[in-house]
Order: structure tokens, then C-alpha cells, then sequence
């Protein structure tokens, strides 16, 4: 009985602090992820190759990169938020963003920023398309009779930026290059 | 009602486990329920002329509708169903007697053989119109005549180049309409060209030639809407049918314009305004029909609340006043409730 109430405790804290997480706000008032990350050994140019591959190869079909320096890069993307009901779910909208990406030598910085969400609506097909194109800013507060949902879009998409955001970083911390090699070993079962 | 509910929930957890190890999507599932109340000013329900809310001072049942969705790779498939007046005897077909089926609003698998080229088969939406079957997929509840004489569903196989974001066409063949399967042969052909010529403009040209309602005819259509601003979004719909027959009833022409007004975060108003033309038939005349719908959307969260007032002018007097006589106008108030999930 000590242990499943502990569990409960455990879980309960969890699901807090899940709760606490938000998105912080920029000097014109609008949401931002922000980001600054030490990688000690990586040279600016690593860093920014790697960047400029994960907006290119890795998320070529969400991304689109605006604009490109020898130290930045500016990029517009979109990702799907979902609805959950159980364990299946369905896309909810889409949120819009501006990705930047700024390096130097053992470090960088990135933020996600404009946040504009388009709702979805199931078509006659039974897919879900946007509603229209033109988006709400995510941190406009809605009227009483939708502040639950927006609450719930609003931690949706923190939590899927927030994936991002560490994919990015592991992105950038990994040499694709050694890990092709590693793909290609073969192992060998006739001695050992 | 238990085992297919453990069905889907062990389908559901299967997926989803599958989706942390592939890229496989997880299962979408979605739906809806409505129900709604309506009161004809004339106390007659024979005066809703078109598809859906027929009854008369009554808290009368829409329908249950539930959909899966699933792609895996380049395959998906979409199985629909509707459970409720809406989705049974009032739509078609009614797959069994006594109207105590269930209708099948989609059943297709698809296959994207590349980003821009995709072929699907089964039985889909009607590519045809403005207005469809779920009341999640309409602004107003009640619905035009434009939808209620054009096809509901077509069987076939079709297939979509994507040329850009602002250029697609389609092209198919399809069954007769509204039916799981034919009973002259494939033999209607069918296709679309989408074109949105700026932001928020999307047009779709449709035609349908072939085995239809009344026989073979042939359906030309027009679906469109822009939305202009944040809060102003403008539909129409226009369409022309001929039956190759011309004594057989079912021809007819009209147009739909669809003015909605956001103004609120939760609360848009729309207007549907409605010009119908039944076309003349062996001996019988021609007959026009002139509809005005007041809707409002009001949202909160997944419910939407949808007051609406219609009224309906035909010269020809198919409506009946309150005493029983024949009349030319007809009005009614409804409040529907939508919940989309």
C-alpha cells in the first residue's frame, strides 16, 4: 500500500512539473524557446554545418531556410500538434515558426519564436487540413469559452518544441559522419 | 459495444507502441455527435425541404460518427462510420431494411507513390459541393439543396497530381452515386481541378458524368472559399446538373454564397443565401427556390453551439402555412449542439 502511494506521489510530482513548464516571453511580449548551449570542442563552422544539415536533410520537409551567414541561420518551419484521447490521437493544428540559429566557437545559441497556430478541422475525406492560413499568435490570451483548449495547445506545442529542441541539440553534439561508419560495421559470427 | 471498444483500444496501444520504434503514424481516431432542436413556424415538418433536421418541436438525434485513420510508409486508409438519423435513413444508402443500419462515410486506402502523385480507392466524400454530411464539416446545421440533390458519396478509384501547393488535379471513375457498389458498372467519370490563386483562396472546378440520380447526366461544379481577413471568410458554391433523360425529374441548377463574420474569439456569424432551379421535366415546369440561413457558430473547446433561423420562398407554394394550406414561405429555428472529438 506504502509503494502504490508513493507511486502516486511520484507520478503526482511529475505530472507538476510537467505542468510548470512554459514558454518564457521575448522583448516585444511574444513566447519564445531560447536556448544557449556550450560544446566546448566544436569549431563555429562544425557547428554551423551541422545546423545548416539539420534544417536541409533532417527537417526538409517541415523547415525552410530564409537566409544563411557564416555564423547564423535563419530558418521558417511548421509542426503539427496533436490531440491525444487515451493512447491514439489525432493532429489538432499546425503551429508556425522562426527558427534561429547563431554559433561561435564552443558554443551556440537558438530560439524558436513568432508562434502562429492554425487549427484543423477533419475534411470530408476524414483528413485533417488547416481551417485557414491565416494564424493566432500563441500568446493572445482567448476569450473564457476557449481558455481551457488554448491552454492545452499552448502545452502541446511546448512540449513539442521542446523535443525539437533536443533533437536539435543531439543533432549538432553528433558527427554524422562517424555514426555512418558505425552504421556499416559488419559482424562477424564465424569466430569469436 | 465492450469488445469493439477493447478492440480499438488494443489496436490504439499496438500502434502506438510500434510508433516509438518506426515512423509509423499512430491510429487517428476522431468523431463527432450532435443533436438538435427545431421548431417550424408553421408546426409542420414537412416544410424542411432539404437533407437533415426534419423533425418538428422535438430534441431529435444527428449522429454518432466515428473514424479511424492510419498511414504506414506511403500507405493510409480512413474507415468512417455514422450511427443516427443523420448517418442512417436520412443519408444514402441505408445499408439494410427498416432503417436500422449504420452508413459508411468513408472507406478508402491510399497510396502516396510519391510526394505529388497519390491513387485511392473505396468509397469516399463526394468531391462535389460545398456542404457534406458531418455537421462537423458545415458551418451552418441545416443544410442547401445544392447538397441535398448533388451526390453524397462516390465509390471509385481516383487518382491526384499535386503540380504545387497552388495547382492539383484529379481524375477518376467512379460507381453511380451514393452506392457501396454498382449497379451499372464503373461508369461515371469524374474530376477536379484545385487551383488558389492567392493565401487563403482555394477554388475547386468538379465534374461528374455518367451513371447518377435520375440515369446518366452530367454535374458541373464550382467550390470555393477565401478567406479574406481573419474574421471574413466568403464561400459559394454554383452548380449545374442535366439528366441525359430530360423526362425524368432530378435536373437542376443554383447557386450558394456563404459570408461568415468572426465577431469574436469563440463566436462567428454566417449567412447562407440560396438560389435553386429544379429543372422542368416531361410535362412538369421548372421551380425556383430562394433560401436565406442566419447560423451562429459559438465554440468552446470541442462543442460548438449552433442557433440558426432559415427561411425558404418558392412562388410555386410547396410549403404549408399553419392551418395545412399550401404556401409559399417557410421558416424555421433550430439549435443544434456539436461536439467534435
Amino acid at each position: 500500500m506504502k509503494y502504490i502511494i508513493l507511486i502516486f506521489l511520484v507520478a503526482f510530482s511529475i505530472d507538476l512539473s510537467a505542468q510548470q513548464k512554459q514558454f518564457s516571453k521575448d522583448d516585444n511580449g511574444k513566447f519564445i524557446y531560447y536556448k544557449v548551449v556550450d560544446s566546448q570542442s566544436l569549431s563555429k563552422d562544425t557547428l554551423l554545418q551541422r545546423a545548416k544539415s539539420f534544417v536541409n536533410v533532417a527537417y526538409k520537409k517541415s523547415m525552410k531556410a530564409e537566409s544563411i551567414t557564416d555564423t547564423s541561420i535563419l530558418a521558417k518551419g511548421t509542426m503539427v500538434i496533436d490531440k491525444t484521447i487515451l493512447v491514439a490521437g489525432h493532429p489538432s493544428g499546425e503551429v508556425s515558426y522562426n527558427f534561429v540559429f547563431e554559433a561561435r566557437n564552443g558554443k551556440y545559441r537558438f530560439w524558436l519564436t513568432d508562434l502562429l497556430y492554425i487549427p484543423y478541422q477533419r475534411d470530408r475525406y476524414g483528413n485533417f487540413v488547416a481551417t485557414t492560413k491565416i494564424g493566432t499568435p500563441l500568446e493572445l490570451a482567448p476569450g473564457k469559452l476557449n481558455a481551457g483548449a488554448w491552454k492545452d495547445v499552448v502545452n502541446s506545442t511546448y512540449n513539442k518544441i521542446e523535443k525539437f529542441g533536443n533533437e536539435f541539440k543531439k543533432y549538432l553534439a553528433t558527427d554524422k559522419a562517424e555514426k555512418a561508419k558505425k552504421k556499416t560495421e559488419t559482424i562477424s559470427t564465424k569466430k569469436w | 459495444m465492450k469488445k469493439l471498444l477493447t478492440a480499438i483500444f488494443a489496436m490504439a496501444s499496438a500502434s502506438c507502441a510500434l510508433a516509438q520504434e518506426t515512423t509509423t503514424s499512430p491510429l487517428e481516431i476522431s468523431g463527432s455527435v450532435d443533436t438538435y432542436f427545431k421548431y417550424d413556424f408553421a408546426k409542420n415538418p414537412l416544410n424542411g425541404k432539404t437533407s437533415f433536421v426534419t423533425d418538428h418541436n422535438s430534441v431529435s438525434l444527428g449522429m454518432i460518427d466515428i473514424a479511424l485513420k492510419k498511414k504506414t510508409g506511403k500507405a493510409s486508409f480512413v474507415g468512417e462510420l455514422s450511427f443516427g438519423p443523420r448517418g442512417q435513413s436520412q443519408s444514402i444508402p441505408d445499408a439494410a431494411a427498416n432503417n436500422s443500419s449504420f452508413n459508411i462515410q468513408n472507406l478508402y486506402v491510399n497510396y502516396d507513390f510519391t510526394d505529388k502523385f497519390s491513387m485511392t480507392a473505396g468509397y469516399m466524400g463526394t468531391f462535389i459541393g460545398y456542404e457534406v454530411i458531418s455537421p462537423v464539416g458545415n458551418f451552418n446545421y441545416s443544410t442547401s439543396y445544392l447538397f441535398t440533390n448533388g451526390p453524397f458519396q462516390n465509390a471509385g478509384i481516383k487518382a491526384t497530381y499535386k503540380f504545387s501547393d497552388k495547382v492539383s488535379l484529379m481524375a477518376g471513375l467512379f460507381n453511380d452515386w451514393n452506392l457501396y457498389s454498382a449497379t451499372r458498372g464503373v461508369s461515371a467519370i469524374g474530376g477536379q481541378l484545385m487551383v488558389a490563386p492567392v493565401e487563403g483562396w482555394t477554388a475547386y472546378i468538379n465534374a461528374l458524368s455518367g451513371a447518377g440520380y435520375g440515369g446518366y447526366g452530367t454535374i458541373i461544379d464550382l467550390t470555393t472559399s477565401y478567406q479574406i481577413t481573419k474574421e471574413f471568410k466568403l464561400g459559394l458554391n454554383a452548380a449545374n446538373y442535366d439528366i441525359k433523360d430530360s423526362s425524368v425529374q432530378g435536373s437542376y441548377a443554383g447557386a450558394a454564397l456563404y459570408p461568415q463574420y468572426a465577431v469574436a474569439d469563440a463566436v462567428t456569424i454566417g449567412l447562407r443565401g440560396e438560389y435553386f432551379k429544379a429543372k422542368a421535366y416531361g410535362t412538369t415546369a421548372a421551380t425556383s427556390t430562394t433560401a436565406l440561413t442566419l447560423t451562429a457558430n459559438v465554440k468552446s473547446g470541442g462543442l460548438t453551439f449552433i442557433p440558426e433561423v432559415r427561411l425558404d420562398h418558392n412562388s410555386d407554394k410547396p410549403f404549408f402555412n399553419k392551418s395545412g394550406a399550401i404556401a409559399p414561405n417557410a421558416g424555421q429555428f433550430s439549435l443544434a449542439a456539436v461536439y467534435a472529438f
